[in-house]
């Protein structure tokens, strides 16, 4: 598709869209790139001409004993949410790819459509239903709706790897006489072994930065994006880019784990496939 | 049941919701024989075979193997192990772990899984890929793979399902090759599931001919191509002529039918005498291109001829097929040699005389 | 015979079931129940009294947020759409494959940084000493007031959905059999005609879809109309959280949540029905 069209393109109008594509990605990633840079900046007020380097934010933000609880209570709820959500996605991505049952589609539904409600009304919701049956205000609280929200995107990782798996593959595995418990074992969960993985880092960072239904339902068990919302109401301070780049960087680093277990699978698989061609 | 039946199916049936994909089917597969199910796709033959391996359970009849039904024994209950059209192997698994999978499934030592996968992987000579990725064979060792996992069980029986398509032409001769020779070696009884038919004819012992969920016909290679049983047969196979007609006359030894094209005359062979067709029914002849003759000249002394002009013709390799349309819009196919062809002017549009002797006509069961 | 839920299949299915039934659909039933109660000295009763629904539909500042937050809502999403288009179409036609797939992962970088964060960011770039000021000073132009202004939330609304809107239309448009756009070209159409004849007609159900999440997102926001637009005007979600944080008025915050609901199916619907319109009548004809 690349440089080999030739005739029917139009030079000024290719480069046009491409310097189009430049400005996009530099207004998606301004805010960004601004939050990393005046975590080190020293200015209260930050803005341009940038003031001198430092770490005092860094250290505001490590010396404050309620962004340590709130990193700890982010860190525990963020791993327990991504095993559940993970498991609780494997299961449903297994179901959709194997069985057809009456149903199905209110089934997949259930499964799939809690990203799309509105954070704002989840939150009220849990708040009011969690606090009914007495589960407000404390970490399990959190845990339970945030596995409601990423549990979803578990299923639909799984589920693109089980798409790539060959139909016959489970049947084989029957055939040369393996029980459906051994087959759970011996293929389908080594075949989704990545996506498994991929899942659970994804999880856990949609966890990590989800505040909305967290500041709803959190009480005093804060997670720290939720003490971020605080920092916002209270005052303007650029410790908001500190933790925001922490939070960042743990996110990402999450984030490419996934990506190298959904895609690059070791250079050992990689070299295999250059094998096949 | 004879002694030396494998596998039975007694009016076995089978529907998906409103489709019936193979409906009251009743045969045998023998003891150590190769066979082969053929047919085009829809026809039920995979949907047999995976009966047979306990992946689809029958509506109705019943499947026995060494004499015991074990139509509810789950697949995993069976020694049918399969070798499937995609090969289904374990990608995550090396090729010795891949043969050595149903010994662990079955619980077998590690010391004893590691010697017998060990025997396959040396019989199917891929010993030296035992440590690679199933993503770094090629197509030809792959099946070998195949192979050497679903045989690592020792069974009576395997089953195959088009596990040679997705080869390439010289390829397949050649795991054709390794394939009845295998068989042959071991004494395991091949069941063959395919659509092509010189896989079926040059490897099967008998060949199950399937259309519309129906078995059309059981026989030899050599039975089934020369005396297809029923049109359809005939048609599928693609090597035979086939004139339908009124049956005029029947006289002891021979027989004429009245076709669009003109009278014919063909041979009634001892074995027809049963079911001796009835002056005045309809019936069908085949007969094959190779028997076929072309001449410019009305030949005087043949009995069955039919005028035709050529509308095409096709080569491969040292024969011509040669396309021929009668004036009633019957067509006929001729095969012969380039020398034979030489004589002939064969421009489309020519007029040319097709005979046949009386012997090479053969009488189908009208379906 | 294997396709039947058994004691094994239903170990697979139920948890996630169980799970959304207990902690996904229960909240959102019990929030309808919820609109029903009273509330009588800080104190929430069980009852079934149209009270809260009354209150909040004879309130001039509830139809007032409404209307707001769907104008705001729409505003957004068109403005979305249209700015994310070029830039999906040209990484779905002029990138190579290689920038394909970089742009694509850059693009899902935003999904996993932290929102408040990025709304955070915006106000230095905003405010009345921000970086877009001082960088407009350096020209002669300004100051002006950005911050606490309708465009400045709808920069946050740009930011929590321009990343997936691009993705959406990206994939939408990654389906399109090339050979219909040179069959196009072939014909005569023009580079421009050929977008609006051939690529947004087949790619119409994606780019309909990208704009509905766009809605949705922006809909149910409250920290760009808070942080950025300063609170002012309110919107639904300020209403929602102000009702619910601060005035334990939970039964009425639940009838904002319900009439939200009630306008993103409605909308969902419509825009579905929509996106599917041209599309019925022509696969008649195949």
């Amino acid at each position: 598709m690349s440089g080999s069209e030739h005739i029917n393109r139009n030079r000024a109008v290719d480069w046009g869209l491409k310097l189009y594509v430049l400005l996009a990605y530099a207004f998606v990633f301004a805010p960004i790139a601004a939050s990393f840079v005046f975590s080190f900046n020293s200015d209260r007020f930050p803005s341009i001409p940038l003031g001198d380097f430092t770490l005092d934010w860094y250290h505001a933000v490590a010396s404050d004993p309620l962004v340590w609880e709130g990193l700890r209570n982010t860190l525990t709820v963020g791993v327990i949410v991504g095993v559940i959500s993970t498991a609780l996605g494997f299961g449903a991505a297994y179901t959709d790819y194997r069985y057809k049952f009456f149903g199905k589609q209110v089934y997949l539904a259930l499964a799939l459509l809690p990203p799309t409600i509105p954070v704002i009304i989840l939150g009220l919701a849990m708040l009011a239903y969690l606090s009914r049956i007495d589960l407000s205000g404390n970490a399990l609280s959190v845990i339970i709706s945030h596995v409601v929200v990423c549990a979803p995107f578990a299923m639909a990782v799984i589920r693109l790897r089980l798409n790539q798996m060959d139909p016959a593959l489970e049947p084989a595995a029957w055939n040369l006489g393996a029980s459906e418990w051994q087959t759970m074992r011996h293929v389908i969960l080594p075949f989704c072994k990545p996506a498994v993985f991929g899942a659970l880092f994804i999880t856990m960072a949609v966890s990590f930065d989800e505040f909305a239904v967290a500041w709803f339902v959190s009480g005093l068990n804060e997670t720290l994006p939720v003490k971020v919302l605080g920092f916002l109401q209270g005052q303007v301070s650029p410790r908001i880019n500190a933790i925001g780049t922490f939070v960042f960087v743990t996110s990402m680093t999450l984030v490419i784990l996934a990506q190298l277990l959904l895609t690059g699978r070791g250079a050992k698989a990689r070299l295999a496939a250059a094998g096949q061609e | 049941m004879e002694r030396d039946t494998l596998v039975s199916f007694e009016g076995v049936v089978k529907r998906f919701g409103n489709f019936t994909a193979v409906q009251r089917m009743d045969f045998e597969i023998k003891k150590g024989e190769f066979l082969a199910i053929m047919g085009s796709s829809g026809c039920g033959k995979t949907t047999t075979l995976r009966m047979l391996a306990g992946l689809e359970a029958p509506t109705e009849g019943t499947i026995r193997l060494s004499g015991k039904p074990i139509n509810h024994l789950p697949t995993w209950q069976r020694d049918t192990p399969m070798v499937w059209q995609s090969l289904a192997l374990f990608p995550f698994l090396n090729v010795r772990e891949n043969v050595e999978f149903a010994l662990k499934m079955r619980g077998v030592g590690k010391a004893e899984r590691r010697r017998r996968a060990e025997q396959w992987l040396d019989r199917m000579q891929i010993s030296e890929f035992a440590e690679r990725n199933i993503a770094q064979l090629s197509g030809g060792q792959r099946q070998r793979v195949a192979l050497a996992r679903s045989l690592v069980v020792e069974p009576e029986i395997l089953l195959l399902d088009e596990p040679l398509s997705a080869l390439d032409a010289a390829l397949k001769v050649r795991m054709q090759a390794v394939l009845k020779t295998l068989q042959r070696e071991t004494g395991i009884t091949f069941v063959y599931v395919t659509h092509s038919q010189s896989e079926a004819f040059s490897m099967a012992d008998r060949v199950v001919i399937m259309s519309r969920g129906v078995i059309e016909q059981i026989g030899t290679p050599q039975e089934i191509y020369r005396t297809p049983r029923t049109k359809f047969v005939a048609d599928f196979l693609g090597s035979s002529n086939i004139f339908s007609g009124k049956v005029a006359s029947v006289s002891e030894g021979a027989m004429e039918i009245d076709a669009p094209s003109g009278r014919m005359r063909l041979a009634l062979p001892d074995t027809a005498r049963r079911s001796r067709p009835v002056p005045g029914s309809t019936a069908t002849v085949t007969v094959l291109d190779t028997r076929m003759g072309l001449s410019v000249a009305r030949p005087a002394d043949a009995v069955n001829v039919v005028p035709a002009k050529v509308i095409g013709e096709e080569f491969v390799g040292a024969t011509a097929t040669l396309y021929l349309e009668t004036d009633h819009g019957q067509e006929i196919r001729v095969q012969m040699g380039h020398e034979a062809l030489e004589n002939l002017p064969v421009g489309i549009g020519q007029r040319l005389y097709a005979h046949w002797s009386p012997a090479d006509g053969h009488l189908v069961a009208e379906v | 015979m294997r396709s039947r839920l058994s004691l094994y299949g239903l170990t697979f299915s139920l948890p996630l079931l169980v799970w959304q039934l207990l902690f996904f659909v229960f909240p959102l039933v019990f929030l309808v129940a919820l609109s029903f109660w009273t509330v009588k000295n800080f104190t929430m009763t069980p009852d079934f009294d149209t009270v809260n629904w009354v209150t909040m539909f004879s309130r001039g500042v509830f139809w007032q947020a409404y209307g707001t937050t769907f104008a705001l809502a729409t505003v957004a999403a068109a403005l979305t759409s249209a700015l994310a288009f070029p830039c999906a179409y040209a990484i779905a036609f002029k990138l190579s494959d290689t920038a394909r797939r970089w742009a694509v992962f850059l693009m899902v970088i935003p999904f996993f940084t932290s929102y408040l964060v990025r709304v955070y960011s915006w106000q230095i770039f905003l405010s009345d000493a921000g970086i877009v000021n001082v960088m407009l000073g350096y020209v002669g132009l300004g100051p002006y007031g950005m911050l606490n202004t309708k465009g400045a939330t709808l920069v946050g609304y740009l930011t929590l959905a321009f990343p997936l809107v691009v993705l959406l239309q990206l994939f939408s448009l990654a389906f399109i059999d090339r050979n219909l756009i040179e069959a196009a070209h072939n014909m005569r159409c023009g580079r421009m005609r050929t977008v609006f004849e051939v690529v947004i007609p087949s790619a119409r159900v994606g780019l309909v879809i990208a704009a509905l999440f766009a809605f949705i997102l922006s809909f149910g926001d409250f920290v760009s109309p808070i942080y950025l637009g300063g609170g002012d005007p309110t919107t639904l979600s300020i209403l929602i959280t102000d009702t619910t944080k601060s005035g334990q008025q939970w039964p009425r915050a639940a009838v904002i949540a319900l009439t939200m609901i009630a306008t993103l199916l409605v909308v969902a619907f419509v825009a579905v029905r929509f996106a599917y319109a041209g599309r019925a009548s022509k696969e008649v004809g195949k």
